[in-house]
């Protein structure tokens, strides 16, 4: 429910500032690593935008895989662990954050 | 009435970020060497904390910040080991967050030790980064041996993991060695102790673990 809370009140701010009238889509970037359900997160969107200027706005979530490579043989992986089967240590980048790209609105 | 596009770099995760860091630097300038403790609801969480203060609270004055969705039980429980303890009513939310802790943490100014207990739940709190100088992750054999490759986050991002009620496997017909291996597999670095707190077993090798966890905190914060 905070990912969902956040979200709104970063979406009816700037379309606020921006002077909208409408709120018709929202594009957010969702981290693989992260427990954030997307499922939920567009469950719980539909719940806190209404009676804002964001109801039935369509929100897409597109996931963003992190960077899982040995430290040693390059190799990579598609989901973290600790070891490489030639005894390096895995190396984990990004896939933690959730980011609001794009805002699309009526004014 | 027109479209209009605006494209934006908004994280989600900033505000927790940014309370975060004003935990952590409020923490580094009294001398406070803080531990997030997470795990499954009802996995000894709060008894780590009295057994800890029973044994070294001598040592270290001890804080407690506990998050809970409702209820003072935890908060009665430590105080009677002499844990300055404040409870934190999450409400709703299934886990704590640093803006939760930022209203709490004034009062520990004066402890050299912080516990935050998580809200018990293996999912979202590995999230939400509090401030803390280590995470501990604590589970018992009664949530089955499968439990750590269920939830491979919160395990590979720990600083110590803690299993605990041994005791109990074989009547719950659970295979530690699996839980073990799962542990190793995610998280090469953290320590794995199998504890069982009441009947004091692991509690020697946690100890030993949280005081070089505190003396190193300590020096890097120059206390
Ligand atoms: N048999 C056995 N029981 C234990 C052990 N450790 C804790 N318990 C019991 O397990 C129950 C839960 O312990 P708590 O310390 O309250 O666990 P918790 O993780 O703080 O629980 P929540 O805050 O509710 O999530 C209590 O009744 C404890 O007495 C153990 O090693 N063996
Ligand atoms: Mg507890
Ligand atoms: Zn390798
Ligand atoms: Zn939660």
């Amino acid at each position: 429910m905070s990912f969902a809370q956040s979200l709104i009140d970063n979406v009816v701010r700037i379309a606020e500032e921006k002077g909208a009238k409408k709120v018709s889509k929202v594009v957010v970037e969702i981290g693989k690593l992260l427990m954030l359900n997307p499922e939920q997160l567009k469950f719980c969107y539909e719940v806190v935008s209404k009676g804002t200027i964001a109801e039935n706005s369509e929100l897409e979530l597109i996931e963003v895989k992190p960077i899982i490579k040995c430290s040693i043989c390059g190799k990579e992986y598609d989901t973290p662990f600790a070891i490489c089967d030639c005894g390096g240590v895995l190396t984990v980048e990004g896939g933690k954050d959730a980011v609001i790209k794009k805002i699309e609105m009526e004014i | 009435m027109h479209k209009i596009e605006a494209d934006v770099q908004i994280s989600l995760l900033e505000e927790n970020r940014k309370y975060a860091g004003e935990n952590r630097e409020f923490l580094r300038e009294h001398g406070v060497v803080s531990f997030n403790l997470m795990g499954a609801t009802g996995s000894g969480k709060t008894m780590l904390i009295e057994k800890t203060a029973d044994k070294i609270g001598e040592k270290y004055r001890i804080g407690a910040i506990l998050g809970d969705v409702a209820g003072d039980d935890d908060f009665k429980r430590v105080k009677k080991h002499g844990v300055k303890a404040k409870m934190v009513n999450t409400g709703k939310e299934c886990h704590l967050d640093a803006h939760f802790i930022h209203h709490a943490i004034e009062d520990f100014a004066d402890v050299d030790v912080l516990f935050m207990e998580n809200v018990g739940n293996l999912v979202c709190p590995v999230d939400f980064d509090l401030g803390e100088d280590y995470r501990i992750v604590m589970v018992s054999v009664t949530e089955g041996d499968d439990v750590i490759r269920k939830h491979p986050e919160i395990f590979r991002l720990a600083d110590a993991i803690i299993i605990n009620k041994i005791s109990l496997a074989d009547a719950v017909e659970c295979d530690v060695d699996t839980m073990i291996r799962d542990a190793k597999r995610l998280n090469a670095r953290a320590p794995i102790i199998k504890m069982d707190l009441k009947k004091e077993i692991g509690i020697e090798e946690w100890i030993e673990w949280f005081v070089d966890a505190v003396e190193r905190a300590k020096k890097l914060k120059g206390v």
